[in-house]
């Protein structure tokens, strides 16, 4: 009877499930319950004294409470905004550029393009190790060369200011980022007609008039997912900041992912860095719906 | 017509030149971690900075093979251990569900996909802490299988999104012959889908194993013990202990880099493929 059950269950597209499960399980696991039990962690009192105890104290809302007035976290929220904005518009100009510019017929531009993905597969401490090295007070290749051209008489100390370190790691992440926007721009390109431009040209338009009525609109779905999408995956970077400035000088150059890190594992506030781990997932999140919200009312115009 | 074509040779030539100069820009950065790692100490500090150095010196190299602490050829293995191992259990798991997703109507279907896509932009620091908690009361602090399961929620999601693409394109009548020749769902789904959707799975296996290669947060965390340690934790200790120690750094990057370079050169088009179907969807 039961084994009957059962056998109509998975008769028809049930069966999936079977296929499904084990993926689910092992992320439900790995990820869905750390992320409940990071919310949960966060109205707790859990330090390295109370990591073993079985009972941990519940606190509300205080971890918050100390955070807001914690300025090293306010300036860590402002620095994650001011990063990830900066970062995008750098990478897209340059991105988007280098993918007009690579869409063109010439013999070189298939494997260039394809060379130019290599910073996107460095990893991201490797990336860091170089930009470090580049920018570093005494032996860095940008003061030696600065130092040259007589432009600076003593050496500029790049990662020990604090809005020139802030500077530093949004060119070494830009550095990052041109790939990810280029490829995905120039496939948007891609699918965009020839014969377009041919009419435009036909009835007189310009190369400009061509680029803002023909290119920026087609694209547009292109532009805008390169666009969230880069706003993510800058948004939440970590290892990058935390291994060319760790935060420093003087905790100005912290983002959210870097400060979680320093309160649960230098401070062992594993309380106050989940919070401030859940403040940077709202962000995200909120962003994401934002998004996501943009983009349905657009669908519901054009309909 | 001639002076057509020769114009257009001209022009040709003209964008390569351009281009070649937007390469070398570009991979700048690459290149004088290269060259520094064949440097002297004393060449890195000459001041105007040599292009190419002017004494090869390997020693970088030599002696991290020399030295115990900080061996980079052990953890090259441990690094090489971890991300192979955290993309068999990606591809193991991701295959059959991609599948399930792409082939079978279920109730819930919407909600699978759409909390694998949110897992895919979910910030590392906020699973970071309680795994490192789980980890912890289960003993498996550094031990490698800490690292390699925390690496494979990152390449399951992507390959999911991926592959499952991959499958909702292969034509049903496929599955039908199979299924006249007397092959059920499962048997189906191994000896003709599986086989038709390889491309995919090569971009999987690939980006699975490189998301654990560049991970320095989980392997640093939960593998304390400099031994056990992926080479991009112990490239940061090492940057840590001998912060000025440029020729030895960089000659740890470029060995860092190898395998990268490597993959890049024989599957580049997997790569670009893989980054344009699985981005553009997460």
């Amino acid at each position: 009877m039961r084994t009957n059950r059962l056998r109509t269950f998975f008769q028809y597209g049930n069966i999936g499930y079977l296929f499904v499960l084990p993926a689910a399980v092992y992320m439900m696991a790995l990820v869905g319950y750390p992320v409940v039990s990071n919310f949960i962690l966060s109205f707790q009192d859990v330090t390295v004294a109370t990591l073993s105890a079985i009972d941990k104290p519940f606190v509300g809302l205080r971890n918050y409470r100390t955070l807001l007035s914690d300025g090293v976290l306010r300036n860590s929220v402002i620095n994650s905004f001011l990063f990830t904005v900066s970062c995008l518009v750098f990478q897209f100009v340059i991105g988007f550029a280098l993918a007009l510019f690579l869409n063109r017929r010439f013999s070189f531009a298939k494997p260039i393009r394809g060379l130019l993905m290599i910073p996107w597969m460095i990893p991201m401490t490797v990336t860091a190790l170089m930009f470090k090295f580049m920018f570093s007070t005494n032996v860095g290749i940008v003061n030696q060369l600065l130092q040259l051209a007589g432009l600076v008489g003593q050496p500029v100390e790049w990662l020990l200011k604090p809005n020139l370190a802030m500077f530093s790691l949004v060119l070494a992440n830009v550095w990052i980022g041109i790939p990810f926007n280029m490829i995905l721009l120039s496939t948007g390109l891609t699918t965009i007609p020839t014969e377009l431009y041919e009419t435009a040209s036909i009835d007189g338009a310009s190369r400009a008039q061509a680029f803002f009525r023909i290119t920026l609109p087609m694209l547009k779905p292109a532009i805008e997912s390169v666009l969230i999408l880069g706003f993510i995956y800058t948004f939440k970077v970590f290892d990058l900041v935390f291994v060319m400035t760790n935060g420093g000088p003087v905790n100005s150059t912290h983002l959210l992912s870097t400060y979680s890190y320093k309160l649960s594992f230098s401070l062992f506030k594993y309380s106050q860095g989940a919070a401030t781990a859940n403040i940077l997932f709202a962000i995200l999140f909120a962003v994401s719906i934002a998004y996501l919200c943009f983009v349905y009312d657009d669908l519901e115009a054009t309909r | 017509m001639r002076r057509a074509a020769e114009a257009n040779e001209k022009a040709n030539a003209l964008l390569c030149a351009a281009a070649v100069v937007v390469l070398a820009v570009i991979m700048f950065p690459i290149y004088w971690m290269a060259v520094t790692s064949f440097k002297t100490e004393i060449e890195i500090f000459r001041v105007p900075p040599t292009l190419f150095p002017k004494v090869l010196n390997t020693d970088s190299y030599a002696a991290q093979l020399r030295h115990g602490d900080f061996n980079m050829f052990g953890s090259f293995r441990n690094s090489f251990v971890i991300s192979f191992a955290a993309m068999i259990i990606s591809l193991l798991l991701a295959i059959p569900a991609s599948y399930g997703i792409a082939r079978f109507q279920f109730k819930g279907k919407r909600f699978f996909i759409l909390s694998f896509l949110i897992t895919q932009m979910l910030p590392v620091s906020v699973i970071l802490t309680p795994m490192f908690i789980i980890f912890r009361d289960l003993h498996l602090l550094n031990k490698h299988v800490s690292a390699i399961l925390a690496d494979a929620t990152i390449g399951i999601p992507f390959s999911i999104l991926v592959l499952q693409s991959f499958f909702s394109s292969i034509p049903k009548e496929l599955e039908d012959a199979a299924r006249m020749d007397g092959c059920n769902r499962f048997l189906s789904f191994l000896l003709v889908f599986v086989p038709i959707a390889f491309p995919g799975i090569i971009v999987c296996a690939v980006f699975s194993f490189l998301y654990g290669w560049g991970d320095l947060a989980y392997g640093m965390t939960f593998l304390q013990d400099q031994a056990m340690r992926p080479i991009t934790a112990g490239m940061f200790n090492f940057l840590g202990q001998y912060g000025t120690k440029w020729s030895y750094l960089t000659a740890f990057a470029v060995v860092t880099i190898l395998p990268v370079t490597l993959i890049f050169l024989f599957m580049q088009k997997y790569i670009i493929s893989g980054l344009t179907s699985g981005a553009v969807k997460g």
